[in-house]
């Protein structure tokens, strides 16, 4: 013990590791799944097929994969950070050369059968890397703002990559994944606000460069009724929904809105519309608690690591997924333009899927392994 | 069990100075390490903050301020398909859907007559099956409308790969069926055709079957249509006025016992259809279940002999022929003998009737002797002319032909029974069709299911009679309801008018005493007609309110009558009571018109064999008549050759000039006028 104790471990056993994993956040992740079996039951009219069967199946995979990568030592995974970013930007750049086109955009490349959308691993890879780099940062060098030039080009060239696609709410998305990492690790505020200022005069300019059905929806956001059939239908439809589930809702399988193809893509973006006429708004209370828990364990076992970049990772894995919460459920409240991003775990969709699960195995493997030494690249021994 | 802290010293160790290396990039590293930790709790509580705003605005929308829907919110077209993008690059997004639904049938506004709905059929592949039996066993206890031998039976075909169960599950029936587990057991998704105004209007609307295709009525008529094009058809009918008039019509055919009853509202201006009523009916719902009695669509499929409502056919034709004038008189005091056949009158007055009292009076007798003067090869030219020997294009598929005489049989005696009706059997909507031509200034409009688009000059409009015939005729069908024997239909402010008809049925060996067809039609208001009303009861049998008659004047025209007073305002038309007087005097016709006063030229029709017809007489002392009958006439002296020449010009204008001096040039200039199309004329 004394050994271990003076010079930490460089991993420990399978079985320890095993116990250390925190499975009343696995649970959680299970509940929400579950939640989403049922909702895509429901918005399949009753039917496991065509959306539930292979929701479970994903998340039965997923899961496995998850506890899997949280098994792997931690220090492992930061090694290949960089090696994951690379290969996220090679993906995201091939979409754009070889990628399908949906919705006006490329977005998802087919990788022997599956579909996949690389700008959701592209947050995870992004989150390592800045997390890599910011492992290995000394108080002094967090305020050299040529030490943020290089974590800053690695932000720039995934929003970059999403923009040509285009694809306006995954630029936003990952742009604040990033600053959230930034901001974790230290930087000053005031680096911040000298970002954030030009930000209303570039989307003034960007406004002009944007697609039509793009400017319709910041449009139909601003002024919903003006065109109830077009773009503003989704969120008249959306709020209908939500008002006429009341405190209680309708129960289960019996929402009028959803069941009669009011609601658009209720399988996937307006999923918490569907559950929210169901269930009512204790039912949709409940589902926000059981967000806000994933989201504060994730907090919690961020700040539960003992060295910088478990704690980045975690962080910035949570705020991914918080990120993809609060901006599908602000759209489909009407607080926010629609911007079709899902809602994790319990939306349809194997890419969203996939990559929140890795995430949570890379969040899980930092909390695994929170104790660990980490050599953190400076010369302390 | 958790690696130790980093330069934790042992539970049970002593601290020594020498455990603890505080390096100086320790000392950074805490220091990074505590201000991510500051940091990362700022960030947990911005997400605990966004969390509760979240709340708030959840129970914002759900449960202070829920938005209700707005009428335009939810256009009818939006039903199955969510709005089309205006992006081009959106639309190339293939739809989920892979087959468009079947289109929407609604009524003229706008109410929905027929809808499809995403539903689910339960089917199978036995060969996945593992235990048929049970497999049946545990459906039928979920589904418990299914036949669990059947079912078993499907289930135990093994060389099968697809074998139906059931069709038409509820989204709560799939959950169940999901829940058993079995395998082999599938869902198909398709669509459920419903009928939300169930019964009204199920023979028009007909119904579809298991595969979703019309079977009858609108559905087959527009069977494809309905399935290529997702815009919905818009009927001509209201389902408002359709509801009262089966609502009138069961109320009548409850208290008369009758078997069947029929209805038909229709704009005599336009020809649409405003209701079309056939009883017994059936729920469109399901049209499988319904009997062939019940699918018998009797507006346009049944054939009845007309009966009297013909009279109007008849009185029309003799006076744009000009026959007949309007003060002329016929012998109704004795029966007509012709070949075994003998023409009598229901409770005639068994005297000379006065040509308006033919109509008021019902008069077989009279009817016949009107006829003759126009003679068989005219009269069919103007039945071929009001329609009534073709079928009716009517858009459903069971518009059926009328069963008439060949043009070698239509001999004298058929001229004669097709006067008031019999020897001819038409659908109900050819005699509401006649009646409106007749109202309609003479101007004979197709009848249509189909909404027409306001102010749309109707299709195949076609001018059958003169303007000065259709005036007089509205005239003397206000007469039949004010003096005659459609009294029972008066509605005060509507100025009905009409003709009530009943026929015996035709049974095996001739005509059957205690089954009749009772009918009237009618048209209102009389001084500016706009719909025609017509209704029918099948088999009413007497009771006590109508003294032992089952007549029509009895049994259907007070129902004619409620009908109009219950459906006037749903049309827009309030009772016209203020200017009653002016209105009645405009339509008033004497029982027995005087001769016009002299210096006028005899009218044709005085060449006419005057057994039969008594021109100019005076005034009559008609209570004398029956002491001293007049000699009947001899029928076969009476052949329509003898009837004036079919000069029609100059016997038209002067009728006109010896009826209505007046107006005479008027009158020529409206039917020399090349934008009208002339008067039936035989020759044609």
């Amino acid at each position: 013990m004394r050994e271990r104790g003076l010079y930490g471990t460089t991993s420990f056993g399978l079985i320890s590791k095993l116990w250390s994993i925190n499975w009343i956040f696995v649970l959680l992740l299970c509940t929400l799944a579950g939640i989403g079996y049922a909702a895509l039951y429901s918005a399949a009219g009753g039917a496991a097929e065509p959306y539930a069967a292979r929701h479970g199946l994903r998340f039965g995979f997923a899961l496995i994969l998850m506890l899997t990568i949280a098994l792997i030592d931690i220090r492992i995974i930061a090694r290949f950070s960089w090696v994951f970013y690379a290969v996220a930007i090679g993906l995201l750049a091939a979409v754009l050369r070889f990628g399908h086109v949906g919705k006006g955009a490329q977005r998802w490349i087919e990788l022997g059968g599956l579909q996949l959308q690389p700008s959701e691993l592209t947050k995870i890879a992004l989150v390592m890397a800045l997390a890599h780099w910011f492992h290995r940062a000394s108080w002094e060098r967090i305020g050299n703002p040529f030490f943020l030039i290089l974590p800053a080009i690695a932000v720039a060239i995934p929003v970059a990559l999403l923009l040509k696609q285009p694809n306006l709410g995954m630029a936003l998305v990952t742009t604040l994944v990033g600053g959230a990492v930034f901001f974790a690790a230290g930087v000053r505020w005031w680096k911040f606000l000298l970002i954030i200022t030009p930000i209303p005069m570039a989307v003034q300019y960007a406004y002009e460069y944007l697609h039509g059905y793009q400017r319709a929806r910041i449009d139909s956001f601003l002024n919903p009724e003006s065109d109830p059939l077009g773009s503003g239908y989704n969120i008249i439809q959306s709020k209908i929904a939500l008002g006429s589930g009341g405190m209680w809702g309708k129960g289960f399988l019996q929402g009028t809105q959803g069941h009669l193809n009011f609601l658009p893509e209720k399988q996937t973006d307006f999923i918490f519309t569907m559950l929210g006429e169901e269930f009512g708004f204790v039912g949709s209370v409940l589902l926000l608690t059981l967000l806000g828990a994933i989201i504060l364990g994730g907090m919690v076992m961020a700040l539960r690591c003992r060295h910088q970049y478990g704690r980045l990772v975690a962080l910035g894995i949570s705020v991914n997924f918080s990120l993809y919460v609060f901006v599908n459920i602000a759209m489909v409240m009407g607080a926010i333009p629609v911007g079709g991003l899902p809602l994790p775990l319990v939306s349809h969709g194997g890419s969203a899927m996939l990559s929140i699960m890795i995430g949570f195995g890379i969040l899980m493997s930092a909390y695994v392994h929170r104790d660990v030494e980490f050599s953190d690249g400076r010369n302390d021994s | 069990m958790p690696a130790r802290r980093l330069g934790a010293a042992d539970a049970d160790s002593v601290p020594r100075v020498e455990t603890v290396r505080l390096t100086r990039p320790d000392l950074d590293r805490r220091r990074a390490l505590n201000r991510t930790h500051g940091r990362l709790v700022f960030a947990s509580s911005v997400f605990a903050l966004l969390f509760l705003v979240a709340i708030g605005r959840l129970s914002w929308v759900t449960v202070i301020a829920p938005r209700i829907p707005a009428p335009g919110d939810r256009p009818t077209t939006a039903f199955f398909t969510a709005p089309e993008p205006r992006d081009p690059e959106l639309v190339a997004v293939p739809l989920a859907v892979p087959r468009g639904p079947r289109a929407m049938i609604t009524d003229r506004n706008n109410e929905i007559l027929a809808i499809s709905l995403p539903t689910a059929a339960l089917y199978a592949n036995p060969r996945e099956l593992v235990d048929p039996e049970d497999a049946a066993r545990r459906l039928k206890a979920v589904l418990p409308r299914l036949d669990e031998a059947q079912v078993r039976a499907r289930l135990s075909e093994p060389e099968k790969r697809f074998v139906y169960l059931a069709r038409q599950i509820t989204p709560r029936e799939k959950l169940n069926i999901n829940t058993l587990g079995i395998p082999g057991i599938y869902f198909e998704n398709t669509e459920r055709r419903r009928y939300p105004m169930g019964r009204a209007a199920a023979q028009v609307l007909g119904g579809v079957d298991v595969d979703g295709h019309g079977v009858a009525g609108i559905e087959r008529f527009f069977d494809r249509r309905l399935a290529e094009d997702s815009t919905p058809i818009v009927l001509s009918l209201d389902v408002r006025i359709q509801a009262v008039v089966r609502d009138e019509l069961i109320k009548a055919m409850e208290s008369f016992r009758a078997i069947g009853g029929c209805g038909i509202v229709m704009d005599v201006r336009t020809g649409e259809i405003i209701a079309m009523v056939s009883l017994p009916d059936y729920d469109a719902n399901h049209v499988g279940h319904a009997t062939n009695e019940e699918r018998f669509n009797r507006a346009v499929t049944g054939m009845y002999e007309p009966g009297s409502t013909f009279k109007l056919q008849t009185a029309a034709m003799a006076l744009d022929y000009g026959t007949v004038q309007l003060w002329n008189e016929f012998n109704a005091s004795q029966p007509i003998k012709i070949g075994r056949f003998t023409i009598s009158d229901f409770e005639g007055k068994k005297r000379w009737l006065y040509f308006p009292e033919v109509l008021a009076y019902s008069s077989n007798i009279g009817a016949a002797h009107v006829a003759q003067t126009v003679g068989a090869e005219r009269q069919r030219a103007w039945m071929r002319n009001m329609g009534m020997l073709n079928r009716i294009s009517v858009e459903v598929p069971e518009a059926g032909l009328p069963i008439v005489q060949t043009a070698q049989a239509w001999k004298e005696i058929v001229t004669l029974t097709v006067a008031f009706g019999h020897g001819i059997s038409v659908s109900p909507l050819h005699v509401a069709r006649g009646t409106a031509a007749i109202a309609n200034n003479g101007v004979r409009v197709r009848p249509t299911l189909l909404a027409m688009v306001p102010d749309m000059i109707p299709p195949d409009a076609e001018r059958v009679m003169q303007q000065a015939t259709s005036d007089t005729m509205r005239k003397l069908m206000r007469l039949v309801v004010t003096d005659g024997f459609g009294k029972t239909s008066e509605v005060p402010g509507y100025y009905p008018g009409g003709k009530t008809g009943t026929a015996e049925k035709t049974g095996r060996g001739g005509y059957q005493k205690k089954a009749n067809v009772a009918a009237f039609t009618s048209v209102f208001p009389m001084h500016a007609p706009r719909y025609a009303v017509y209704m029918m009861l099948d088999e009413p049998k007497a009771n006590a309110s109508t003294y032992g008659y089952a007549t029509a004047g009895w049994v259907i025209a007070p129902a004619a009558g409620r009908t109009i007073a219950r459906i006037g305002p749903m049309l827009d038309m309030l009772p016209e009571l203020t200017n009653a007087a002016k209105i009645n005097a405009s339509l008033a016709m004497p029982l027995q018109p005087t001769r016009p006063p002299n210096g006028v030229r005899s009218p044709p029709v005085a060449a006419v064999p005057p057994a039969a017809v008594k021109p100019g007489r005076t005034p009559p002392a008609v209570a004398a008549r029956p002491a001293a009958p007049r000699p009947s006439p001899a029928m076969p002296a009476h052949t329509p050759r003898a009837t004036p020449p079919t000069g029609a010009p100059a016997t038209r204008d002067l009728r006109h000039e010896a009826s209505q001096p007046p107006s005479t040039a008027l009158l020529a200039a409206q039917y020399t006028a090349p934008s009208l199309v002339p008067a039936p004329n035989p020759n044609r």
